[in-house]
């Protein structure tokens, strides 16, 4: 697409725009911008998404990405508690909303500030994408802060079992591992390692920034330039994951016994890449099975009091995935009883398929989900968050479209395809009975 | 910045029901938050748990519809409606793209006005509820959070939580009979308020709101006078035993004795925002980013609406093996905070803080109906909203230092802790 004459701005490239979104390219350093006003609120939404997150760890530095982001808070540069310029203190106390998260494929900081504030979060984000302190006496009590967010997980059956199921349906490929990581590695990965891995992947030509909300676009791009431009590119190329999960011959199972109240049936097929056309379609599935009180598994399961809550879990990611169905049972109800409830619904769609009403409902759920993902600056970053890191925004703006070419053939084709028993992972969670 | 008051369209055509329309830039979507009276406080001296059945069977029949037809007409719009109960209200929240908006009006008022209750799916109904308290069991910070509030508060007040088996009970005993008795003494007009953001146009809405409810009859539910006081704060603590857990909660707090009328609360609710309001407060400065302690610390003032005397508590997560030395660092904050005050500069970040969250909170139409209506709730009109960063910025450091002194003792704080200890 050629860039038209409102699409100049110094220093940049106009790649295209999609849904009122612009892309543009710091020609400087190779920094992916996205732009988006909108001036239904007096604020702004500025985000910072790095392509790199858990899926660049390996043994020994597992829970590095989430780690590292902990320590990105604690100072840089210009923003830093001896200059009473501290991130969270600049931020905060004009009203902003500022956070960061860490997943599989990136990590995201992002603030939510009154819109003329918005130079305030474009500088500390430019200043730590390259000036971050990460000093070892600041490692040292922020391994302990993230060590009780990992045994607060761990607190949770649902957490434990999850973890348990991805681990065993990858088991070469980083998915592998949780976010969070694994305890001995979150206590014991040195700061040198967390500076190397902050040296490899926190540059411009990794990162995707998103302003979103109530600002001048030309003044917006001009302050990103500003600030940002000052880093250059990687002098190294941003190293590729190049591990594929070795083909799965045959189901697997595992089982977590703890003290509880209610068991846990969580069970798990491998999905394909999130920007392959299959994703559709296995999205319009998940609600046809259990978003909805109409929906299958909510009519089986819900209604006939065999489990409190259904949760599917769907997400895309960069690599292959997982289509993961958990039941949260009601005390005293056998964990067979509706593994096998869930198994017979996929084989009744492998057999007969989806009907067209149902397709048409799961669309228009969709529809306004979508819709709903434009309400508010943080809304639309934070979906257009989710694209970036499996490899195309536009995925966010084109979902729709998308999702209304996934037909009632299609739909059967892929739980087919996919819902297989060799490609399954089912996990239990068994309550066990306190001790007394 | 244009303010509330100038931006939102009230409206009370329909004796009993005030509404308030915002309309936003956003395309194509609408946020209905609403309330009425009618929440656990009204089932006194009965079944505690009624109200929240009764909000949580709206959604499984009408006398018109089963529970399927009534799903199927929102799902195939990709439309919500939502219904629960809390101390004093049945709240209702409702999205929808704007062009489904009849559709969604005229189910609630269908779903409000005449439930089935039917006996089959009451059953189920408890069945669920009752094995989501149970796995509450499991739930560290929650157990802490219901042991806190029964040592802090007597029986009849309304900060005062039942137990677990006490909550599974309730539910379990109540009939059908039950929920038609509480629908037909507090459902109806008389106190009810809805707010509505994104794409919508004040007259469509109270025209289809006027249509859906003109035959509904008035009710006259009030909060009632609230006489039960928290119980005198005292010193001790309590250890709630629960197995294979790796990290544990901690409340540490007291009750207060005022509610949100009195002239110290804004003082004191500024004071102990900066103690643990937020990330650059004082406990996530020094006990998490300082001294490495735990995950989540924070510090806050609750249950002071509709008179009630309210209390004062200080949450965190720790690790059981350093609960003894957090408990110590979060009790140092607390002594410091208390003997030396807050000082100037702390205040006046704060009144920054809230001025601007202010503006932020209007980035979503949820966030915005949500405001509005939880401000209509208290009986205040919506000006309040507008004055509320002038009512902060006017608050001086002497009045929250004297605030802060006047309602907290350290000498008689009140310690549960939950978890493998």
């Amino acid at each position: 697409m050629c860039p038209k004459n409102n699409n100049k701005f110094t220093g940049y490239d106009f790649i295209k725009e999609s849904a009122g979104i612009e892309e543009y390219v710091l020609v400087e350093n190779s920094l992916r911008v996205l732009v988006l006003e909108d001036h239904s609120a007096p604020v702004a939404t500025f985000m910072v998404t790095y392509h790199v997150g858990s899926r660049n760890e390996a043994i020994g530095y597992t829970g590095s990405t989430h780690l590292l982001e902990h320590l990105m808070f604690k100072g840089s540069r210009n923003f830093n508690k001896d200059k009473n310029t501290a991130i969270w203190t600049e931020l905060q106390n004009i009203g902003a909303q500022i956070n960061a998260t860490t997943w599989n494929d990136r990590t995201n900081y992002f603030e939510v500030v009154p819109s003329e504030h918005l130079e305030r979060a474009i500088a500390i984000e430019a200043d730590r994408m390259r000036h971050a302190f990460l000093k070892d006496e600041d490692r040292q009590p922020e391994m302990t802060v993230v060590r009780n967010e990992f045994e607060r997980g761990e607190n949770s059956p649902f957490d434990v079992l999850d973890k348990n199921i991805w681990a065993t349906a990858y088991q070469a490929h980083p998915y592998h591992h949780s976010t969070i990581g694994w305890r001995s590695d979150i206590e014991n990965v040195s700061t040198e390692r967390l500076k190397n891995f902050y040296d490899t992947y926190y540059w411009p030509n990794n990162a995707t920034v998103t302003v979103i909300g109530d600002f001048n676009k030309k003044e917006a791009l001009a302050s990103i330039n500003k600030y940002f431009s000052e880093h250059s590119k990687s002098k190294e190329p941003i190293p590729p994951v190049y591990t594929d999960e070795p083909e799965q011959e045959g189901p697997r199972r595992i089982m977590v016994k703890r003290t509880g109240q209610t068991g846990i049936v969580g069970i798990a097929h491998k999905t394909p890449k999130g920007l392959h056309e299959d994703t559709y379609a296995l999205q319009v599935l998940s609600k046809i099975l259990a978003d909805g009180k109409t929906s299958r598994l909510n009519k089986l399961i819900i209604d006939k009091g065999l489990a409190t809550s259904i949760f599917m879990y769907d997400f895309p990611f960069l690599d292959n995935g997982l289509f993961i169905t958990y039941a949260f049972l009601t005390p005293g109800i056998d964990h067979k009883e509706v593994e096998k409830i869930i198994i017979n619904e996929y084989n009744n769609i492998t057999e007969s398929g989806v009907s067209k009403e149902e397709v048409e409902r799961a669309q228009a759920q969709i529809r306004a989900t979508v819709a709903f993902s434009r309400d508010g600056t943080y809304a639309v970053a934070s979906a257009l968050n989710e694209a970036i890191a499996i490899g195309d925004w536009t995925f966010y703006t084109n979902f729709m479209d998308n999702i209304s070419n996934a037909t009632e053939e299609k739909i059967k084709e892929v739980v087919k395809k996919y819902f297989t028993e060799d490609q399954s992972t089912t996990g239990w969670f068994i309550a066990k009975e306190p001790k007394v | 910045m244009g303010t509330f008051s100038d931006q939102v369209i009230i409206n009370e055509e329909i004796k009993g029901v005030k509404t308030y329309v915002m309309p936003t830039g956003v395309k194509d979507v609408v946020t209905i938050s609403g309330s009425m009276l009618g929440g656990s406080i009204h089932c006194a001296g009965k079944n505690s748990k009624v109200s929240s059945l009764v909000a949580s069977m709206l959604d499984k029949g009408t006398e018109k519809k089963n529970k399927y037809e009534i799903s199927d007409m929102l799902e195939s719009v990709g439309a919500e409606l939502n219904f629960s109960s809390t101390r004093y209200h049945t709240h209702f929240t409702g999205f929808c793209l704007k062009n489904n908006l009849e559709t969604v009006v005229s189910l609630l008022a269908e779903q409000l006005t005449t439930p089935r209750f039917s006996t089959e799916e009451l059953s189920t109904l408890q069945g669920r509820i009752s094995g989501n308290l149970i796995r509450d069991k499991e739930n560290t910070k929650k157990l802490a959070m219901i042991q806190f509030l029964r040592t802090l508060f007597p029986r009849n007040h309304p900060n005062y939580q039942a137990t677990i088996d006490e909550s599974v009970e309730s539910v379990k005993k109540a009939s059908v009979k039950d929920l038609f008795a509480f629908h037909k003494e507090h459902y109806g007009l008389g106190s009810i308020k809805i707010a509505a953001a994104g794409d919508v146009k004040a007259e469509a809405l109270n025209g289809l709101l006027l249509e859906a409810m003109k035959d509904w009859k008035n009710k006259k539910t009030n909060i009632p006078k609230i006489t039960e006081k928290a119980i005198k704060p005292k010193k001790g603590s309590q250890t709630i035993k629960v197995q294979d857990k790796t990290s544990a909660d901690l409340y540490i707090g007291q009750s207060i004795g005022i509610n949100r009328e009195h002239k110290d609360y804004y003082p004191l609710m500024l004071g102990v925002y900066i103690l643990g309001g937020n990330f650059s407060a004082r406990l996530m400065q020094t006990v998490r980013d300082k001294q490495g302690l735990t995950y989540g610390i924070g510090s806050s003032i609750s249950g002071v609406s509709f008179g009630a005397d309210g209390y004062w508590s200080t949450w965190g997560t720790f690790s059981p093996d350093i609960l003894k030395k957090g408990v110590g660092a979060t009790k140092d904050q607390i002594n410091l905070w208390f003997d030396k005050g807050v000082t100037e500069e702390e205040l006046s970040a704060k009144k920054t803080t809230i001025n601007g969250s202010y503006k932020v909170s209007m980035d979503s139409t949820s966030g915005l109906t949500s405001k509005i209506l939880s401000n209509a709730e208290q009986g205040r009109d919506l000006l309040y909203l507008d004055e509320y960063p002038k009512i902060i910025d006017a608050i001086s450091l002497s009045e929250v230092n004297t605030a802060i002194k006047n309602h907290v003792d350290p000498e008689k704080l009140y310690m549960v802790s939950a978890g493998t200890l």
